[in-house]
């Protein structure tokens, strides 16, 4: 009998790979791409030089006061030197800034042992964690509790009350909203239509609306005497609005696993718990990993919307320090700039972080 | 119709028990009056064209579809309206499926061990010991810390059987388990099926696998439009159908 031996592989030809055919196939393949290749190089070169000139040669660095921004072709950075405190942590008392910094660290420790921790030791040990941490952070800002200086939620502001209220929104909306989804799937009428009210209705009313309502309507429902504090009003609307959104991207995650995942667990006897818990939910947070970031950024980035009732989160600091009668020299692109690069590094870090996790719940094609 | 009906009407020690199955999907009916009852250890091939009812018959003894009308007992259990006597019959059935099943985001040895330690609370090392005999069997313990989705097809599916097997069930189903599978991974699938045949395991199979029919098959039932046409010996299935639409059946499947 004839043998059969497979062809041997051949190296690619040399006029399909290195910098040459690349250039040729991506920058200049026909006349027309060629002319916009040439048309951004040149946009980029009168453009970019000058962006950085203002941006960093030129711009002013050090001193205290508007005073000191001799140049006024470059950037006023000593403005956001100057503010960067109230920018970061409000009016916050600055001797008591470390509590901020104990209730960042512990998420950053969190998210990070959510990584490292081993698998079985994960689900038990960084899950409570991350549902403690609201908790946690509000005991140790608020300090009456543990004997700490009291510090009046007035008080709570900047940059680092956004991340703190996305987080903590974040954490409760993700649990809530997973039972939300999963009721409006129940076949039971009832569960089933309270479900779909309450996501249809986080869902279709402006955040801005649900702010108004929470902090001026709501009160208006508590008993007389009763003061419920407006962050922690704010911290429940978000988290409401957050579960509506969340609970129709863990929907679209219910629909896209296969019914057979459901009958083999059904075949082994799990329970409904068992089976939601153990087979349906790892399925469903993978698929909807990439929608999941999309709404936290979403939800990060709305925690701005919170200066129009009055809470002194980044913007509004950011507005306060642009109206001071010391610094009316017209820092806005500065401020706005600096806001928007501190969001933008933020939200970037989340993408990095939602890739890193979908590669690691990636396991279909792993060899 | 049914030839074996008379004779067994008065053993109950039979393991399922199928009376007077009617099943509707809205208006269609898709079950007829389904009279079957399965000795322990009998091994019974279910063949037919496709929409005759095999794989709907087949998956209303562990519930995974609902009647309307008749009654089934399996094992003893009568199967009524209820969580826990439903969980309690899926316990005793194992059953492999056409597409696998296997849960993507566990090892294989995950896969294997979910049910021996969530639904029968064994401590994790005896049901990674149940694991690692089962994938013995199967003949892929090595693969035993893989993804699902890193086997071929035909491995697959010897998992999804050690997985059923892991609970210990007194019945496997089986619902076209080469039909997803490459013509070279078919054999692998089936030798692992003829096996636990010969170790007298009782077996419900639906599938086209002829071959497989003839060599462990009791007993094979051919259904059409929802009802058992014919059940009989292989040999008598095979060489002196009946009716003429098992004639017609065997004729389309065995010419080419």
């Amino acid at each position: 009998m004839k043998e059969f031996k497979p062809l041997p592989d051949k190296p690619a030809p040399a006029d399909v790979v290195g910098v040459i055919p690349w250039l040729k196939d991506n920058l200049f393949p026909t006349p027309l791409n060629s002319l916009v290749t040439l048309a951004l190089l040149a946009f980029f070169v009168t453009v970019i030089p000058p962006l950085f000139d203002w941006l960093f040669f030129s711009a002013n660095w050090s001193g205290t006061t508007q005073d000191a921004c001799t140049n006024k072709d470059g950037a006023c950075w000593v403005f956001v030197i100057a503010w960067s405190k109230q920018f970061f942590y409000g009016s916050y008392p600055i001797e008591e800034v470390w509590r901020i910094h104990t209730c960042l660290i512990a998420l950053v420790a969190i998210i990070i042992a959510s990584f490292k921790l081993h698998k079985d030791l994960r689900n038990k040990v960084a899950i409570p964690l991350f549902l403690l941490l609201p908790f946690f952070s509000i005991v140790i800002l608020d300090g009456s509790l543990i004997g700490l200086a009291y510090v009046s939620t007035d008080y709570w502001g900047g940059f680092t009350l956004n991340v703190m209220l996305a987080a903590a929104s974040i954490i409760v909306a993700f649990p809530l909203s997973f039972l939300w989804a999963l009721g409006r799937r129940s076949d039971m009428p009832f569960i089933r239509s309270v479900s779909v009210i309450l996501i249809e209705f986080f869902r279709g009313v402006p955040v801005l609306a649900l702010f108004f309502m929470g902090s001026v309507m709501l009160p208006l429902f508590f008993p007389e005497g009763t003061n419920v504090d407006k962050l922690l009003r704010v911290w429940i609307v978000l988290t409401l609005f957050m579960s509506g959104y969340m609970a129709e991207v863990f929907r679209g995650g219910f629909q896209a696993v296969p019914s057979g995942q459901y009958e083999a667990a059904d075949s082994l006897g799990l329970g409904f718990w068992q089976k939601t818990l153990l087979i349906v939910l790892p399925q469903v947070i993978k698929i909807s990993m990439p929608n999941i970031l999309a709404t936290f950024v979403m939800l990060f980035k709305n925690t701005t919307f919170l200066l129009i009732i009055g809470i002194f989160e980044m913007l509004s600091t950011t507005q306060t320090a642009l109206a001071n009668s010391n610094w009316l020299g017209g820092h806005s692109t500065e401020g706005y700039l600096f806001v928007a690069v501190v969001f933008w590094i933020c939200c970037f870090s989340m993408s990095m972080i939602s890739s890193s996790i979908e590669r690691k719940l990636d396991t279909s094609h792993r060899n | 119709m049914s030839i074996n009906h008379e004779q067994s009407i008065e053993n109950n020690d039979d393991i399922i028990i199928i009376k007077d199955l009617n099943k509707w999907y809205g208006d269609f009916h898709v079950l007829k009056d389904i009279n079957l009852r399965v000795k322990k250890g009998e091994r019974i091939v279910v063949c037919g064209p496709s929409g005759s009812g095999k794989s709907t018959m087949t998956r209303c003894i562990n519930r995974l579809e609902e009647f309307q009308r008749g009654s089934l007992t399996v094992n003893g259990v009568e199967m009524i309206e209820d969580v826990k006597n439903i969980e309690a019959i899926r316990r005793e059935v194992g059953m492999v499926f056409q597409h696998f099943n296997l849960f993507p985001h566990l090892t294989i040895l995950e896969n294997l061990t979910l049910g021996p330690i969530w639904v029968q609370k064994k401590p994790k090392k005896e049901a990674e010991a149940i694991a690692m005999k089962y994938l013995e069997r199967v003949k892929i313990p090595d693969q035993a810390l893989k993804f699902p989705g890193q086997l071929s097809g035909g491995q697959q599916q010897r998992v999804a059987i050690a997985r059923s097997l892991c609970m210990n069930p007194e019945i496997m189903l089986f619902d076209e388990p080469t039909s997803a599978l490459d013509p070279e991974m078919i054999k692998e699938v089936l030798d692992v099926m003829v096996e636990l045949a010969d170790e007298g395991m009782t077996m419900l199979c639906v599938t086209h696998e002829m071959g497989f029919a003839k060599k462990v098959a009791d007993r094979v039932i051919f259904m059409d439009a929802g009802e058992i046409v014919e059940q009989n010996i292989p040999e008598e299935i095979f060489n002196n159908p009946q009716t003429d639409r098992l004639q017609l059946f065997l004729s389309q499947i065995l010419d080419h």
